[in-house]
């Protein structure tokens, strides 16, 4: 869903080559009827002959039953007229003749030849309406899940800005706190959730962007040393009292990515480990290069992720526990988005000895030895 | 200093432009406001300020045209204001000629710490008085005439490119330098988007001097814009 907008289009020498392809399969479909009432002609040929008119048309309108509800309207008007026709030609006298000898005749065949049209007609509204009952659920999901997305983000947005009013109110008023420390305490409150609404915000924008199609990623050849320093400088505050190891080789390779973007996935993970883990339990930061990528993993001691939710934090908005953290759920989205849009992947697993890994890939170029040798 | 230095505030929010006055009054500036890129050019020509902070999102004209404009005629030093994830509209007034920029939302001190080196850095460059020693926190220290660096009590050898690196970095000390900066200045003219030899450099360089390469405490990385040099860790 996320990834759709940035599918490559398709060139537009391929669609030429589509619109072929689209006219052989709707053509397909009417060989498919026509071929569908020979079966069924043949078969009431073989078992009735021509004795029992009514078992006959049984056998034939099940044929153009079965033309309806798999082929589409087209094919299935088709059906029904082939299948009169044949009706006519093999089982009213004089038989292998289009002729017909009496009015008794003429009138069955005129009565096929409506029910044929009204199961094709018939079949169609159905096929109608169960896609509109279809769009009408999806429309019902979406508002749905629009309307709880609204009322979470705007509980997120509205509790840092009641205290920032609060606080700042308090200090307007006449009966502002005379006491310099409860001033203080004020103010840095409304300071600290200032910043957080400044995250909170900055990871709805960037969700936007990213859902409208908007992610251009630049991809560079750089060392990962970089990016990784600067998104530690970013959480330095935030990692502050905390034990972070951090394990880069010298001799990894330069990785092609777009350092904006995975300097905010670093971001995210670490401030992740810095709100869902103890204040002083330590932050593990590493990379490790194989055969075809770079493995890049940020664990923590934390209470870690419980198997079943391992695919759902991923999940835009999901959160494990409402209002822990301070976040609206979508720095792993996020996250999901840039690594998969840099042809990599990210997951979660558990520790040994407790804890979280979020680990995410990012794949390296051939080796320059391998793409030269014969 | 005798009189107060003057910065001209080039920014339409009301807000953003109250909050600087106040600020900057506190720590004994003088502010000047302008509400547009036009005004803005104006203000800077007829009252020569001593620094001007640029916001990138004016009504009329994007930043980079009135860095250009001041530049015309101009080296005083110039502090971009912009929003987060514009980082094309930051390195293009950057190359145009800013000195330095600072992301919304920040603080005073930041501010303030910010409007203080560009104006140190100011001093120096119209001064032309050549750098001699200068210490990099407690670790590293960089003769600059005799072209010899020792990192915690140990002489280091540099390349010259890694020497000619960080002096171009050392000359705007605590202010970022664009990848196109860079390049120009150490490898010159036409070489200006061989970003990634500079990165290898660049880390050839952290690796010699910093203890840590990848937490640096003085060869700082801008993601998307450049490098910055602290002359004293946080």
């Amino acid at each position: 869903m996320l990834l759709d907008a940035r599918s490559p289009a398709p060139y537009p020498a391929d669609v030429p080559h589509l619109r072929v392809q689209a006219a052989l399969r709707t053509m397909g479909r009417y060989v498919a009827a026509a071929l569908v009432v020979a079966a069924s002609t043949g078969t009431a040929w073989f078992v009735f002959g021509a004795g029992d008119l009514a078992d006959v048309v049984m056998v034939v309108l099940l044929g153009v039953v079965f033309a309806s509800m798999h082929f589409g309207y087209g094919p299935s008007v088709l059906a029904a007229v082939l299948s009169a026709i044949t009706f006519e030609f093999f089982f009213l006298p004089p038989y292998f003749s289009l002729a017909i000898a009496n009015l008794h005749h003429v009138v069955t065949f005129g009565v096929m030849l409506t029910i044929a049209f009204l199961i094709s007609h018939l079949a169609q509204r159905v096929r109608d309406q169960a896609e509109k009952a279809r769009r009408a659920g999806l429309l019902a999901q979406t508002e749905q899940q629009r309307s709880a997305l609204l009322s979470s983000v705007s509980h997120d947005l509205r509790t840092p800005l009641a205290v920032i009013t609060g606080a700042t109110s308090t200090m307007l008023s006449p009966q502002a706190p005379e006491d310099e420390g409860a001033r203080r305490v004020l103010l840095e409150t409304a300071y600290r959730e200032a910043r957080r609404l400044d995250r909170l915000v900055r990871n709805l924008l960037e969700m936007a962007r990213l859902e409208a199609g908007e992610l251009k990623i630049k991809k560079e050849p750089q060392p990962l040393e970089e990016v990784i320093g600067s998104a530690l400088d970013h959480v330095e505050e935030r990692l502050r009292g905390r034990d972070v190891d951090v394990t880069v080789p010298d001799e990894l390779p330069l990785v092609a990515f777009d350092s904006v973007l995975v300097e905010q996935v670093l971001i995210n993970l670490l401030e992740n480990a810095a709100k869902y883990t103890p204040p002083e339990s330590p932050i593990d930061l590493s990379a490790v290069a194989s055969a075809g990528d770079v493995t890049i993993e940020v664990s923590d001691r934390g209470p870690g992720v419980a198997e079943d939710l391992r695919e759902r934090v991923f999940e835009k908005f999901y959160r494990v526990r409402d209002g822990e953290g301070g976040g609206v759920g979508l720095g792993l989205t996020i996250c999901r988005a840039i690594v998969s849009a840099h042809g990599g992947r990210i997951w979660v697993t558990d520790r040994d000895g407790g804890g979280a890994r979020f680990l995410f890939t990012l794949p390296l170029p051939p080796s320059p030895t391998e793409a030269t040798t014969p | 200093m005798t009189e107060a230095p003057v910065v001209l505030v080039v920014e339409d929010e009301a807000d953003m432009r109250t909050f600087a006055r106040i600020a900057l009054a506190a720590h004994g500036y003088r502010a000047i406001e302008a509400t547009t890129a036009a005004e803005g050019i104006r203000l800077a020509a007829k009252h020569r300020p001593d620094i001007v902070l640029l916001d990138l999102g004016l009504p009329d004209a994007d930043g980079s045209e009135v860095t250009r404009r001041i530049r015309e005629w101009s080296t005083m030093p110039i502090l971009i204001i912009s929003a987060r994830g514009s980082e094309p509209a930051k390195v293009k007034a950057l190359d145009e000629g800013a000195d330095d920029y600072m992301t919304k939302p920040f603080g005073a001190a930041e501010m303030m710490a910010r409007i203080r080196v560009a104006l140190r850095n100011a001093a120096r460059r119209s001064g032309a008085e050549p750098m001699g020693v200068v210490q990099l926190g407690e670790d590293v220290r960089v003769d600059l005439p005799r072209h010899a660096v020792t990192v915690r009590g140990q002489p280091v050898h540099l390349t010259p490119i890694e020497f000619k690196l960080l002096a171009t970095l050392i000359q705007r000390a605590g202010m970022v330098l664009t990848h196109h900066d860079l390049l120009e200045a150490v490898w010159g003219p036409g070489h200006e988007d061989e970003t990634q030899y500079l990165r290898v450099y660049m880390t050839h360089l952290r690796h010699k001097i910093e203890r840590k390469p990848a937490r640096p405490r003085y060869l700082m990385t801008e993601v998307g814009i450049g490098y910055r040099l602290r002359l004293e860790p946080q």
